[in-house]
């Protein structure tokens, strides 16, 4: 019996889920008749399974709901907003009765006769119809509709009351039970691996490594599909916010339409219960603050109705749930204000913010721009508790808005709480994960770039021109230093949620993949270092850091006050970022020059005979492409070798020859167009100094030409079969093509041609290509040239030099 | 009375175990430190899928390091919802008791007082009943225990 009753508890809390939505969007489209059959389905379910069970007032609820609802169906009675609301209530009475139920509390009593009078069954349908408050044209058509739908679905409807509606099956599980099947699932890849090693080490054996590769597949689904059942689509969330908005709009007499997007993005049940509660909060600032009466919306030129819009979209490994409406937007001088008022801000602080940063400021403790304290929002639990619970599961959100059209709420959050990305580090030969979304970036520190400095005993580094602090690794875990210079290191740029970087200096990158982090054990977690433990590929168990907790154990998270402020530079500065970086170099006229980093492909070094000058546009020959060069000096190059930058416009390539190669810098400085020259863009300050800055567009229209591949050079060979077996694979290994006999001359110009030296009448005439001279005899004859035909080094010498001859005059 | 008790020896002493709580013995092989925490700490080592945390018990009773032989091997205890594996000098058998845990006057000494539940006598003869929460609590809790305790 108690079976029974779970079973009823759990499938009415299931459909009431499910049709909440529906309602809702049946009262906004009251001619939709599949909407209507959903409730009608959830209340005659109810009802039936209440006769099964003893719950009278229960059944006397759904009774009368279903009742009203037929009557609908049928064309009797038109839905309205008092109808859909007093069925709101009765589903709402269900629920909470079904509460009690399962608590195995009495309900209190009364109340029911008032809720079943709202439904206004007893009235008389044409009364209902004539007591429409302000039944719009509109509305006179949708009635219409309304009755010609239900009378054309009257027909069939006993058929569609579908005791098993097509939703999709499923089944209730304990989640003990499935973390249980996901650990053993997990045990039997480690076997798996287990397995695979010994099968390596035993060698090839073809009966067991076909069914071993069938249990790999195998098992690698079942992996997939454990996984899965972790997680829930967004739907169960997004469920329940039509009747949200519906409820919150009603109470503040607004008018808001909520559209749902990305309802099958799926997530981890746990995260899913995480995102509630900050969605709900954001959901319910939009209306009260954001939206605007229908009043001042007509006022200003907008749609009486305004709209929320909630989209949900899985980019990798994060969610980012966008919340957005068109409503009067934040107000940037009320915020500031307010931010000075509290003392969260200076005034002078405020006067170097930018509208972005100021914006962000709503998510700051104890801030609140409501004037008055509403029943819905602006209760003191403010934006900075929903940020903090987003940060607490690695989470982040942000807000832009435009004044008078809306406002856009960015809620990010890692698709698990138990997968995560990772990188895993070396650091005397232990290994440790750091997790993937704190990374910016991984630096070698014996890049120049880095300049490792010790300030006292704090190690310094710098990072895109600004000085970041440096840990230690190993002085973090305080392991043995060991005898690795500290040039050795390998630097992982770590940002913090708060937006702090630091560095933290580690010996060896080893890989990067999701791992599946488990709890570690009280006493290790009050190292505060360690944030779980995951197990490698080869069953060996690894720690994961607590990236958060070293940073702030080393001071290295700023105060809330600070913290505003550089949250507001990052973002200015990743913009930049985007926009140019450019290569610094000094040109052989001395100047120094600077081209946007876009467009170099490479840094060559070539040794000045790989220029060719002779032609009207300098070449050179790279990796078997000829390309052109420019930049080059007057006369002849000054040095053995010449360093080039490879640019590319992703078509056509060219060659710039530089005297020095500088650093890759930041154009952060203004740029002054410059008019004189047409190949250079721009002239702009770098460090002090001014920069050209070359023009992309004018080199490439001037220079540019796809790079042109250089076809092996030909050789011709004696047609016999010794030279056809033994010599050609020789002489295609020092890279030659063998021209076959119907070569026409063209092609054949210029080919080395190789023949014996016995029959010198096989030489054509007019022939102008190296000829190398084969003989039989060991011993060569005065004044003979010729090679001997198996002395393979000299052979091979003799291809070679053939050569650079033949590429100098193309 | 009559419960299954597994009987080891811990720094030289036969202490009991009951076997209820113990979900396996297993042979220790490589444990990976964990830098930052107390001494009898170990490390962590897997058992499967699950991530175990070795406790050196004899550390953890706060007696010195290497005084003792073990055989490597440890025996695994779930306290709340987290796995540890407990090394010891060796396990010796599986025996049931035949008494109730019992304080025998003078105490067991500083050590072992916080870590016993009291003395059982068992077929195998008289044996320590090891607190769990307690043994992994570490020496240095130990000290906070007892002002907390008084």
């Amino acid at each position: 019996m108690d079976d029974l009753l779970a079973d009823f508890v759990a499938e009415t809390r299931e459909m009431l889920e499910a049709s909440e939505g529906e309602i809702v969007a049946w009262e906004a489209d009251p001619a939709d008749s599949a909407r209507l059959d959903t409730i009608f389905r959830f209340v005659h379910t109810v009802k039936g399974n209440c006769g099964f069970f003893d719950f009278p007032r229960l059944a006397g609820l759904s009774h009368a709901a279903e009742d009203a609802l037929a009557d609908c169906r049928a064309g009797r009675r038109k839905p309205d907003a008092a109808l859909v609301t007093a069925v709101l209530a009765i589903v709402d009475r269900i629920s909470a009765m079904v509460d009690a139920i399962e608590a195995g509390e009495e309900f209190p009593e009364g109340g029911d006769d008032t809720l079943i009078a709202a439904l206004g069954n007893d009235q008389d349908a044409s009364d209902l119809a004539f007591d429409e408050p302000d039944g719009t044209s509109g509305h006179g058509a949708a009635s219409g509709l309304v009755s010609t739908d239900a009378a054309a679905s009257e027909g069939d409807a006993p058929k569609r009351v579908d005791p098993n509606p097509s939703v999709q099956r499923s089944i209730r599980l304990p989640v003990d039970l499935l973390d249980r099947v996901m650990s053993g699932v997990s045990d039997m890849v480690l076997a798996r691996n287990d397995l695979g090693h010994r099968l390596r080490q035993a060698g090839n054996q073809p009966t067991i490594d076909g069914p071993f590769e069938r249990l790999t597949t195998i098992l690698s689904d079942v992996r997939d599909a454990i996984t899965r059942m972790r997680m829930q689509r967004i739907e169960t969330l997004f469920s329940a916010l039509p009747r949200l908005v519906r409820d919150l709009s009603a109470e503040l007499g607004k008018q808001v339409m909520v559209d749902l997007e990305g309802g099958d993005v799926e997530l981890d049940r746990e995260m899913v219960e995480m995102v509630r509660d900050p969605l709900t909060h954001i959901i319910r600032n939009a209306i009260d603050h954001g939206i605007e009466t229908p009043s001042a919306r007509l006022k200003d030129g907008k749609r009486e109705i305004g709209l929320l819009s909630i989209a949900a979209r899985q980019s990798g490994n994060t969610i980012s749930i966008v919340v957005s409406d068109d409503g009067r937007g934040l107000d940037e001088k009320r915020i500031a204000d307010k931010a000075v008022e509290t003392g969260l801000i200076t005034a002078s602080q405020r006067a170097e913010m930018s509208r972005e940063k100021i914006l962000q400021l709503i998510f700051e403790p104890g801030f609140s721009t409501a004037d008055t304290v509403s029943n819905v929002s602006g209760r003191g639990v403010g934006l900075d508790v929903v940020r903090d619970n987003l940060e607490k599961v690695g989470g982040s959100i942000k807000v832009s808005s435009q004044p008078g059209i809306g406002t856009l709420f960015t809620l990010q959050i890692p698709l698990t709480l138990s997968i995560i990305a990772g990188l895993t580090v070396e650091v005397g030969d232990q290994r440790f994960a750091i997790p993937q979304s704190y990374i910016e970036e991984i630096i070698h520190s014996s890049a120049k770039a880095l300049d490792f400095t010790r300030v006292g005993e704090t190690a310094l580094v710098t990072f895109r021109g600004d000085r970041v602090p440096c840990l230690m690794l190993s002085e973090v875990l305080a392991l043995d230093q060991g005898d690795i210079g500290e040039g050795d290191h390998t630097m992982v740029m770590l940002r913090l949620a708060s937006g702090d970087l630091f560095a933290l200096a580690v010996e060896r990158i080893h890989s990067h993949g999701d791992l599946v982090v488990k709890p570690l054990a009280p006493a290790v977690m009050r190292s505060e270092i360690y944030a779980g433990s995951s197990l490698l590929d080869n069953g060996e168990p690894i720690l994961l850091l607590d990236v958060t907790n070293i940073a702030s154990r080393y001071g290295l998270v700023s105060d809330a006050r600070t913290r505003v402020r550089e949250i507001g530079d990052d973002i200015v500065e990743t913009a930049k970022n985007t926009v140019s970086r450019a290569m610094l170099f000094t040109d052989f006229d001395n100047r120094r020059c600077a081209i946007r980093l876009e467009l170099v492909k490479r840094i060559e070094t070539a040794p000045a005979s790989a220029l060719d000058l002779t032609g009207t546009k300098p070449r050179a020959v790279i990796d078997g492409a000829i390309l052109p060069v420019v930049g080059l000096p007057e006369g002849q190059v000054p040095a053995e070798k010449v360093r080039l930058l490879r640019l590319s416009d992703g078509e056509c390539e060219l060659l710039h020859a530089v005297r020095d190669i500088d650093d890759a810098v930041e154009l952060s400085g203004k740029l002054k167009p410059e008019r004189d020259d047409p190949l250079i863009e721009a002239v702009t300050l770098i460090n002090g100094a001014t920069v050209s800055l070359l023009d992309g567009h004018e080199l490439f229209t001037r220079h540019g030409e796809p790079p042109e591949m250089l076809a092996k050079p030909l050789c011709h060979i004696p047609d016999d079969e010794w030279s056809r077996t033994i010599l050609a694979p020789l002489v295609v290994s020092a890279g030659y093509e063998i021209a076959d006999g119907s070569d026409d001359q063209n092609i054949g110009e210029g080919a080395v041609r190789i023949v014996f030296a016995e029959d010198n009448d096989t030489v054509p005439a007019g022939e102008d290509g190296p000829v190398i001279r084969l003989r039989s005899e060991l011993d060569a004859g005065a004044g003979d040239d010729s090679i001997y035909r198996y002395d393979r080094e000299a052979l091979v010498r003799a291809l070679g030099d053939a050569r650079p001859a033949r590429g100098a005059t193309q | 009375m009559n419960d299954l008790m597994v009987m080891t020896q811990i720094a030289g002493r036969r202490c009991a175990l009951p076997a209820h709580d113990v979900k396996s013995v297993i042979e220790l092989s490589t444990i990976t430190p964990v830098p930052q925490t107390p001494d009898f700490i170990a490390g962590i080592t897997a058992m499967r899928s699950q991530a175990l945390t070795v406790i050196d018990c004899r550390l953890a009773l706060g007696f010195a390091e290497g005084d003792w032989e073990t055989d490597d091997r440890a025996a695994v205890v779930a306290i709340d919802g987290h796995f540890y594996a407990l090394l010891i000098d060796a396990i010796e058998d599986i025996t049931t008791t035949t008494s109730e845990p019992g304080q025998v006057s003078g105490g067991f000494g500083p050590e072992w007082s916080r870590v016993a539940k009291g003395m059982i006598e068992t077929a195998a003869g008289p044996a320590l009943l090891i607190n769990f929460p307690a043994l992994i609590a570490g020496p240095g809790d130990n000290q906070a225990g007892l002002h907390a305790a008084a």
